[in-house]
This record gives structure tokens, sequence and C-alpha cells, in this order.
């Protein structure tokens, strides 16, 4: 078998059911206090974010929040009884993906746009869809390589941000 | 104006400023906290070496991804904005590292009132890069009412 059909195996037709599909739709509060906390534990304490004088003289309404911090307005709750072994969320993100095989997640890489700044109290409705399932051969075996795409919508209507991501699902060590 | 960067200043081929820092395990766990997660890879040393093989845990992709960003953002000061940021995780970190945020302009465009300026960028360790990428940054032009 070649490397890049063993990939493929990895992919079972429930999770190819699964492409082009709504993986999860929240709908978050922005609080300045949460990033502001996020923004302080990246150690990025850009006035922007903390300086509402300041944010006003550059053109925003108030202080802003940091532009990554969109992707975790939608953050759910979750139930500590129901995590994976490794500690992750089974039923946020790539959690709802059927990859049994490919226990192993690693970030990918994001490609954010954003539009418009969002602020304390703004109401957005995160939907995240499973763009693509890509096996591929790597140097250390085979993965999937999972492409998600993320909207970000503002209760007026205004799509805020976007991005397109991937998660790299490995099978376990010595599998 | 304090210390902003207009699109006049830029050319193509600057570097910006690199930003330059080591992740400390409670930086670790205060991101962790700050995006409620419970990823044992980030906090627990006995997990990430006996089941998941690696030495000892992995700073968040997501805290270089926001490290990169704000190397972008210093440089931009208040008037500029980041319009598209688009990176790779290729390589992993370990608290304490000596990491690097670095930004090379590639490309200017004029639009409207202000000006966009092309970037590569990337995340190294000693010279290993971490996790390339490419943004795009709006900067305000002198004069120009858009700032």
């Amino acid at each position: 078998m070649t490397e890049l059909s063993e990939a493929e195996a990895l992919i079972g037709d429930d999770a190819r059911a699964v492409i082009g599909h709504e993986l999860n739709r929240t709908v978050g509060t922005v609080r300045r206090l949460e990033f502001q906390r996020w923004a302080a534990a990246v150690g990025d304490r850009n006035p922007l974010y903390f300086d509402a004088k300041y944010a006003r003289a550059h053109g925003y309404r108030d202080v802003a929040a940091p532009p990554l911090y969109l992707a975790y307005i939608g953050a759910s709750v979750v139930d500590l009884d129901q995590l994976r072994p490794d500690g992750l969320a089974r039923q946020s993100g790539s959690g709802v993906v059927p990859l049994p095989k490919c226990p192993r997640r690693m970030a990918g890489g994001d490609d954010y746009t954003f539009h418009e700044p969002v602020y304390d109290g703004d109401v957005i409705t995160t939907v995240r869809r499973l763009a693509e399932l890509e096996p591929k051969a790597g140097r250390s075996g085979p993965f999937v390589l999972m492409r998600f795409h993320t909207t970000f919508t503002r209760d007026d209507g205004v799509l805020v941000g976007e991005v397109a991501g991937s998660l790299i699902a490995r099978p376990a060590k010595g599998a | 104006m304090d210390d902003q960067v207009y699109f006049e200043d830029v050319t193509v081929g600057a570097e910006i400023p690199p930003l330059c820092l080591a992740v400390s395990r409670v930086q670790m766990f205060f991101f962790s906290a700050a995006t409620y997660n419970g990823h044992r890879i980030h906090y627990d040393v006995t997990w990430a070496r006996d089941v998941e093989g690696y030495p000892d845990i992995l700073v968040h992709g997501p805290l270089q991804v926001a490290s990169l960003a704000r190397a972008l953002t210093d440089w931009a000061s208040g008037g500029g904005r980041l319009i598209r940021y688009a990176v790779q995780n290729r390589g992993t970190a370990h608290p304490d590292e000596e990491l690097q945020f670095r930004g090379l302009v590639t490309a200017l465009r004029p639009d409207g009132d202000r000006g966009l300026v092309e970037l590569e960028i990337r995340g190294e360790k000693g010279g290993t890069v971490l996790m390339p990428g490419t943004a795009t940054v709006s900067l305000p032009r002198r004069g120009k009412a858009g700032e």
C-alpha cells in the first residue's frame, strides 16, 4: 500500500459524510474583561485593547478586541467528564469529525480575514464548517489534513471576520 | 500622533522590528486559562513525554500565532490595521525557548486614503522556522483624513 492510500484509509465514510457540513454554530457576547485577559496572557498590552481614549483617537468607538480574539468568542461550556483523554473537548471543533484512527491532533494553519473590529457587548455568531478532509503522506507517516471554514457574524448581519483553518489528525504513536 | 508608521515610510524589502521572547510555564498556564483550553500537552509534562512522545510540554500554536500577530500590530501602531493574516504551524516550541517573530515587506498597494502593505512573516526558534505565513496590513497615508 502506498503512503497516500494508507492515508486515505484513515478517512471512513462517516467522516466523508461530514464534508461540507456545518460542524457547530455558537452565539457569544464579546466581553472586555475576557479579551483583555486574553491579550495580557499573550503579553500584548496594545492600548487599542486597553485604553478607550487612545482607541477613540484612532477611529474606534471603544477599546477593540484583538483581531485574533474572534476565534474565542464562540467558546462553549465543556463537561469535564466528557473530555478526551488528552483533555480536548469532544464536542467542540474537530472533535465532531469522526476520525477514530487519528486521535492525535496538531494545529495546521489559519488564514484570517478581518473585516470589522468588534467591541464589548457585540453578539457574534460563529459558524464552523468542515471544508475538506485531505489524505497526506508526510515524513513521519500518513495523516489527514482537516480543512475548516469559519465565519464570524455580528447580530446586525455584518460579517466581521472569517478564517480558513486546518488541523492535522495523526494516528496514535506506534499505531 | 505618537510613533505612527505611515504607508509612505515603508519600502519593499524592509524588515519590521522583530519581537523576541520566551514563553514561560506560567504564561502558558494563563493562556490555557484565557482560552478555556484543557489540552494536556500544554501543562502535563508526563502526558506530553510518555503518551505523545515530546521532550516537554508544547507552547500553544495559537499563542505563537498571537505573538506573530503582535509583532505586526506593534509595528502598525494605533493607526494601522491587520486585514489578513495567514500562518502555518510547522514546528513546536517548548517553554523558555527563545523565539523570534519577524516580518519582511514584499509589496505595497495604495488603497484610497490608506495603503496596503504585504508581508512575509515567520516565527522562528534560533533560525528554524516554526511558523511561516503572509499578512496584509493597512496603514494610514501622510496628510490623509483616513487616519
